[in-house]
């Protein structure tokens, strides 16, 4: 998309200004979204997630490995965006490191909670297998495929949808393991544990245009933002991460308003989303 | 050497900390946190500022906050290979890198790529890149300690070494960094207490104006106590930006002597 030009910016500027975006949306509604789970059979879980023209499909693996000895109690999890050039030709080699790196600290920044493993979004001690000597580690990777605004809040989307399809196998430890030998696992092939997703928080972006904010942008309505703020809520209303993206300044309370804008939005995204991804697990067990 | 009981001299020896399992000081929630340097929760480490520290550099800065010391070198405007594009506005570069020694165990020196983007996004908003079109500036932070709240310190550190450099800004940038750790709210944590922290916050604010250019927050946070966060940190921030002016005009007026 090149250039926009005076009228259109105007045209986009002044139209949030009246609470009518350029697709006929009102300032707070998202686009349409469109939830496929199980598209990577590979994987231990996936999803493919469109909103409007952005494409973003997410895959979890599980491996088996030793936890940090901080932590033993407590399996790892790792998130990683990659942008693939299909979504746009700047992105390939390394054109597109600059936005991968961006999403991916936003991500682990919204979900992964603090150090010590509080509040996040994930519960990671349900992903240990012996304490101290094995634990599960996610490995989540996500690929842009097309890009038309709003990556961050579709990633989201995509990561909660790919926990909810994955199936970590079950894990049978060989009794009588002793001092520091590896204990003898026996994976099943047959039986799966489902991942507890109803705690993973949702990203909200809220991006400020003129003295209005707008949610679910389009490439083109970001081209105009002043900054943008990524909150992530999760359905208890409590704020699990927040990144300020974007060079402006801006006055702490307009901050606090974004917040509470977003609380609201969230409850009717989380509803959305669940209903998604419950009718897209459906759809995949008769299938 | 090593099997020679008694004959080590006493004058230095490695310390041996990296082999002790970490204690869990914290199951229990209700106990209080002491901070291990005696600082009340509130209360910020004591900086020390020095511009002019790298004299072939257009401007510099040296910052040590309690352990964590670093240096910024700044370098331009100038012309960049790497720009082909003209572009009527200047261009912003900025690269964080730790050395080998700065963490507790030797770690191989990189740069941080998300440090790196973190600061940037925390200066373009300051900075009046008009006033140096079709040239680039290139911003140098070397953390040579790292001894928590690294990347409040690289900001802070960082917008001083650009006022020295007589690059404009609309303001000097601060940034202050607070830990959550259970019911407290602790600033300007260091190393032992991010590690146990169960949320986080960094603001970096331009004090005069009263704007906020960056806000990072993980964790689980609810409302109010995120005011309560965000009207600490603004508080030392201008604390703090005043300690960053009276450094500059000391540099100018001993200069001047």
């Amino acid at each position: 998309m090149g250039g926009l030009s005076l009228g259109e910016k105007n045209f986009i500027q002044g139209g949030i200004a009246q609470d009518l975006r350029s697709d006929g949306r009102k300032r707070l509604t998202y686009r349409p979204v469109s939830v496929e789970t199980g598209v990577i059979p590979q994987a231990n879980g996936s999803a493919r997630v469109r909103m409007g023209a952005t494409d973003v499909i997410s895959s979890v693996k599980a491996e088996l490995g030793k936890p940090s000895s901080l932590q033993p109690d407590k399996g790892k999890v790792s998130i990683y965006v990659d942008c693939s050039p299909t979504a746009a030709p700047m992105f390939e080699g390394r054109g597109g490191d600059e936005l991968s790196t961006d999403l991916s600290v936003a991500l682990q920044c919204c979900l992964l909670g603090g150090k010590s493993g509080a509040g996040a979004g994930i519960d990671l001690s349900s992903l240990i297998v012996v304490e101290g000597k094995m634990c599960w580690g996610l490995y989540i990777d996500c690929l842009v495929i097309s890009s038309d605004g709003n990556l961050l809040d579709a990633l989201g989307a995509a990561i909660k949808a790919a926990l909810s399809n994955t199936g970590i196998p079950r894990v049978l430890v060989a009794a009588g393991a002793s001092g520091d030998e590896q204990p003898e696992v026996d994976i099943s092939d047959e039986e799966f544990l489902q991942f507890d997703t109803s705690d993973i928080p949702v990203i909200v972006t809220l991006t400020k245009v003129g003295r209005h904010y707008i949610v679910d942008a389009t490439s083109e309505e970001e081209s105009q933002m002043s900054s943008a703020v990524s909150i992530s809520v999760n359905r208890k209303g409590h704020i699990c991460g927040l990144t300020k993206r974007g060079g402006a300044g801006l006055d702490p309370s307009i901050i606090l308003d974004m917040i509470s804008v977003a609380k609201h939005v969230s409850e009717q995204l989380i509803n959305k989303l669940d209903s998604e991804i419950a009718a897209a697990e459906a759809g995949e067990d008769d299938s | 050497m090593a099997g020679r009981p008694g004959t080590n001299p006493t004058t230095y020896s490695p310390s041996l900390k990296t082999q002790k399992t970490r204690s869990t000081i914290f199951k229990d929630q209700e106990i209080d946190w002491v901070r291990p340097d005696g600082r009340g929760f509130q209360q910020c480490r004591p900086a020390f500022f020095r511009t002019g520290a790298v004299t072939a550099a257009s401007g510099s800065a040296y910052a040590e906050f309690g352990n964590t010391k670093v240096i910024v070198s700044v370098f331009g405007p100038r012309e960049s290979k790497k720009a082909m594009m003209y572009s009527d506005i200047g261009r912003l570069n900025c690269n964080v890198s730790y050395t080998t020694f700065a963490t507790p165990v030797r770690a191989q020196g990189s740069d941080r790529k998300e440090f790196s983007s973190m600061l940037h996004k925390a200066l373009e908003g300051a900075i009046i890149l008009e006033t140096f079109p079709k040239t680039t500036v290139d911003v140098f932070a070397l953390v040579l300690e790292s001894g928590g709240s690294d990347l409040p310190v690289v900001i802070s550190c960082a917008s001083l070494a650009l006022a020295d450099a007589g690059i404009l800004m609309y303001d000097l940038v601060t940034s202050v960094s607070l830990s959550c750790l259970g019911k407290n709210l602790v600033i300007d944590p260091i190393l032992e207490e991010e590690s146990y922290q169960d949320g986080s916050l960094m603001i970096t604010c331009m004090p005069s104006r009263y704007e906020v250019t960056q806000l990072t927050i993980t964790g689980e946070w609810s409302t109010p106590k995120i005011n309560e966060g965000m009207q600490l940190c603004l508080d030392a921030c201008s604390k703090l930006a005043n300690i960053m002016r009276s450094c500059l005009k000391e540099a100018t007026t001993s200069s001047q002597e």
